[in-house]
């Protein structure tokens, strides 16, 4: 193993630095006393408690977490699928534009999307809503989750699947029983990467919602527009904190399946 | 009579094939992989398909376990067609070349996977997951998980698992490839004990010939698509049907030259290797002058300092390299024409004094039954 | 891999569920795109002319129009735009790959106990809120924020630095918001190098800035090229942080497109921005695409 150089020790302490610093200056402001949020005038969770009484930003998690929750699920059952199928089924007709539109709309400018899903949802004159929005969450994130598990299928022996067939067992229990359980770790981060891209989402979410499904992100946004305040700051604190609490349990089911 | 027919069924006309493969061929696109292939297998033998990678060998396997279907011929087990049977529903087992041991589950849940498929009830699953565990000396390890067990462990887990159901019929790809030499050694003797043991049939591939000259009934030998040779691991050593299988199998000489006719000792053959007439037992019946190979394997080779007392067969010649592998050693002999032929001898002697080393003028010779004629 | 094929029964059905729901919902709606981008804007609902006219014959009259495209040309803000979006698409994705290389070299040759939690590290802002990590910034960048008071205090500058609202500002934000994406290619590149070929280099005879020069770098070519087009290709058409962190004078596509329709609503012109856009960016995109499938499989 060869040893860190100095250059290596000042650029991992610098990125993370630049990485984190803003991170967590915007935490500790959401527990500063003043209104300014560049001022430093004591400790105090007021903001926290102004938020909870605040029922535009509760109607707005609430819209946010149902999203989320709900098009994480379908597109980590579409994203696996086709995860499937550009991993292990070789050529058929019309690969090359199917793998297109699982790739394209992780690079896509945001903009592009939205504008096209609301496009089309007028000109089928479908009603925007938490409907809408939900349905371009999923098809944004099920591309997510079908890169993951393309490449953790990739890796996966075929052989085991032939084996589970040679013992006698159909073909659709050996995916139950075989297949799922093995890929299972990247089944649930591509669930849990869908999960907070959903809960991220602005642009698309501003083109695709309508009355009554005004998301989290588009109420920040919104209040951002206005000024910046002590109150957005404990919601983006909030926020992280839950992501960081994701991350870490989704990294900790990792490692658990890794021992077993 | 009966008991030469249970040993070698093949010879015995009266003998049902237990599996039967009629003119299969496998395509891949415009490859061959299988190219209109037959063979008959009998109940209880030890079956080697040997060749190099891309023979096809591999293919085969999977036709008979049903991963592939073949384009054309069929396959009968036990006298019913299976070429149409789905993997699933086949009374054949096969042990994977990487094992493909299901890595979330435990030993004995690997075990008793297939019969649980089966629903066979509980404890009769327990009764043979036992039994399986004991056959394989794995019983202290049946609450494992794949990924702690090493590569001789899981290779008896797989062998185990696939022998749990019963199977008529047990196909093995290169079940000791990964295994060390040592290892690999072992566990030979131990599939065959456990195949005499179970009286189930054995089809297996492998690439080492040794491997395949140890553990079989019989050898098919298999080169593009086609079986080149079929029969026991003596007579494709001792009795190749062309050079490329006395090439394949052991170290062998070739020696090139024209048939001259068949005398009281047998072929004659007018040596261009050798410059001059040499001499095998067997009888030959080809036209005059046709061009014709003598195979000699080098332990049948004598080499000595001394001129031998013999009037045929003796070569002169210069030993100019010597591979020494402690037991034996190989010396390579330069003839006057320039033709290199290799000779072996056991090292029965510690003192060097015996030994022949580089530069030494040193005769060959070889009895005329140690000749093999080869006509391609 | 034709196995699996087998395995699962109906394999059209399967290919078929993923792939229909991306045709109606990603597909389909760039031909609406398209469609409207040769309308004409109208004052109605929806405010743009059907392409499709039935008259009395069996078969429709087409009314295309190119004014939306006619009028992208005629206004030099759009051109300007597209320009300055690529400007500073190109300067961020440059910036960010010196920072991301450093970062993913240094972890590269952490001991492996390390590289987890490095990596972890580099994962975890990915993961959360883009607009917030944007909106970290405006409290820090602004006149009155955090990076200026901290100047001044230490004496390094008298009058507080204009950095908010500035194309300097949006080259943080982008840098920053985008990291990772550098990070993660480049890392998984450099981390199945081979740091003995340095060593080799070293033994005959190469200086280490020039082994690095002639050996490293060229290697880590695909992770390099992967990491650019991750930052490069949404960069073009970022909306939030030119939004937030720019000044009314950075012009990006992005934001003009936005504008264009929730503000102007003007709906045939707001399509053209997007087509156009997509087209400068296909090529890139399909490259990057190609190259994705080539490292998975």
């Amino acid at each position: 193993m060869t040893r860190l150089t100095l250059f290596n020790k000042t650029s991992l302490i610098l990125g993370f630095a630049f990485l984190y610093i803003p991170i967590i200056i915007l935490i500790v402001f959401s527990f500063n006393e003043s209104k300014l949020v560049t001022v430093w005038g004591g400790f105090s969770t007021k903001w926290y408690g102004e938020l909870m009484s605040n029922q535009g930003i509760k109607d707005a998690a609430w819209v946010t977490l149902k999203v989320a929750f709900t098009s994480s699920t379908i597109a980590t059952f579409l994203g696996t699928i086709a995860g499937l199928v550009m991993a292990k089924f070789g050529r058929f007709r019309g690969r090359t534009l199917f793998s297109g539109m699982i790739y394209a709309p992780m690079v896509m400018p945001e903009v592009i999307i939205g504008l096209s899903l609301l496009l089309m949802f007028v000109a089928l004159s479908i009603d925007r809503g938490v409907m809408t929005v939900t349905l371009a969450h999923i098809t944004f994130s099920m591309c997510y989750v079908a890169v993951v598990v393309q490449s953790r299928m990739s890796s996966y022996d075929d052989s085991i699947n032939e084996a589970a067939l040679d013992l006698g067992c159909t073909p659709f229990k050996t995916f139950i029983l075989i297949t799922l359980p093995i890929i299972m770790p990247a089944v649930i981060s591509g669930w849990l990467l869908s999960f907070t891209l959903s809960l991220d989402d602005l642009v698309i979410a501003s083109f695709t919602s309508g009355p009554g499904s005004t998301t989290l992100p588009m109420k920040i946004y919104s209040m951002v527009r206005l000024g910046v305040t002590p109150e957005i700051n404990a919601v983006s604190t909030i926020l992280v904190g839950l992501v960081a609490l994701g991350v870490v349990a989704g990294s900790f089911i990792g490692k658990k399946q890794k021992i077993n | 009579m009966t008991e030469i027919s249970t040993l070698e069924p093949w010879k015995d006309s009266a003998q049902r094939p237990y599996i039967e493969i009629k003119n299969v061929t496998k395509k891949f696109g415009d490859f061959s992989a299988i190219d209109n292939l037959s063979l008959n297998i009998y109940k209880n033998e030890f079956f080697s398909l040997l060749g190099p990678s891309g023979c096809g060998k591999t293919t085969l396997l999977r036709i008979l376990a049903g991963f592939e279907k073949p384009t054309e011929g069929s396959i009968l087990l036990d006298g019913e067609d299976i070429s149409q049977v789905p993997p699933h529903l086949r009374p054949i087992n096969m042990m994977f070349q990487s094992y493909a041991l299901f890595p979330h589950m435990s030993v004995e849940k690997n075990i008793a996977f297939g019969l649980k498929q089966d629903k066979l009830p509980a404890n009769e699953i327990k009764d043979r997951v036992d039994e399986m565990l004991e056959l394989v000396q794995l019983t202290e390890l049946a609450k494992r998980k794949p990924n702690q067990l090493s590569g001789g462990q899981s290779q008896r887990v797989a062998l185990a698992r696939s022998l749990a159901k019963r199977p008529k019929l047990l196909l093995l790809d290169e079940p000791l490839g990964a295994l060390d030499k040592r290892l690999r050694e072992q566990t030979q003797f131990e599939l065959m004990n456990i195949q005499e043991k179970l009286g189930v049939t054995f089809v297996i591939v492998t690439h080492d010939q040794e491997e395949a000259m140890t553990v079989s009934s019989r050898i098919g030998l298999m080169d593009a698509g086609h079986l080149t040779q079929v029969a026991t691991p003596t007579e494709i050593y001792e009795a190749p049907v062309n050079r490329d299988v006395a090439d394949f199998i052991g170290d062998v000489n070739f020696l090139e030259g024209t048939f001259k006719g068949n005398d009281n000792i047998g072929t004659q053959l007018d040596s261009d290797d050798a410059k001059c007439i040499v001499y095998a037992t067997q009888a030959t019946d080809v036209d005059i002058g046709r061009k014709l190979w003598f195979a000699i394997r080098p332990e049948k080779l004598e080499i000595s300092k001394k001129k031998p007392d013999f009037e045929n067969n003796v070569l002169k010649g210069r030993i100019e390299d010597i591979s020494y592998v402690g037991c034996m050693s190989t010396y390579h002999v330069k003839l006057d024409n320039g033709k290199v032929l290799k000779a072996c001898r056991a090292n029965r002697e510690r003192s060097a004094e015996h030994h022949l080393t580089w530069e030494d003028e040193v005769y060959l010779h070889w009895l005329p039954h140690s000749a093999i004629v080869l006509q391609s | 891999m034709k196995n699996l094929r087998k395995i699962i029964n109906g394999r059209a059905a399967v290919i078929g569920i993923p792939y229909l729901w991306l045709l109606a919902l990603f597909f389909f709606p760039f031909l609406i795109v398209l469609k409207i981008s040769f309308a004409e804007p109208i004052i109605a609902i929806p405010p743009y002319t059907s392409l499709l006219e039935w008259g009395d014959s069996f078969w429709p009259t087409i009314k295309a129009s190119l004014d939306s495209y006619l009028f992208l040309l005629d206004d030099s803000l759009y051109i300007n735009a597209y320009l300055s979006s690529l400007k500073i698409a190109t300067i961020s994705t440059l910036i960010a790959l010196v920072i991301g290389y450093a970062i993913a070299y240094s972890i590269a040759k952490a001991p492996t106990r390390w590289r987890g939690i490095l990596l972890m590290l580099v994962i975890l802002p990915f993961w959360t809120s883009f607009l917030i990590r944007v909106y970290a910034w405006i409290g820090i960048l602004k006149t009155e924020g955090l990076l200026n008071l901290l100047l001044i205090s230490l004496g390094v500058i008298d009058k507080p630095l204009t950095i908010m609202n500035t194309d300097l500002a949006v080259y943080i934000g982008i840098v920053y918001s985008y990291l990772p994406f550098m990070i993660l290619p480049l890392y998984a590149n450099l981390e199945k190098m081979d740091f003995s070929l340095l060593e080799a280099a070293a033994d005959l005879g190469c200086r280490p800035f020039k082994a690095f020069w002639t050996v490293t770098i060229p290697l880590s070519l695909p992770g390099i090229l992967a990491g650019c087009f991750l930052v490069f290709i949404p960069a073009v058409g970022e909306f939030v942080i030119p939004d937030l962190l720019g000044g009314t004078q950075t012009l990006m596509i992005g934001k003009v497109l936005w504008m264009e329709f929730f503000s102007n609503r003007d709906w045939p012109v707001a399509s053209a921005v997007a087509i156009i856009l997509l087209a400068i960016l296909v090529v890139p995109i399909m490259y990057y695409q190609k190259s994705q499938e080539k490292a998975i499989s």
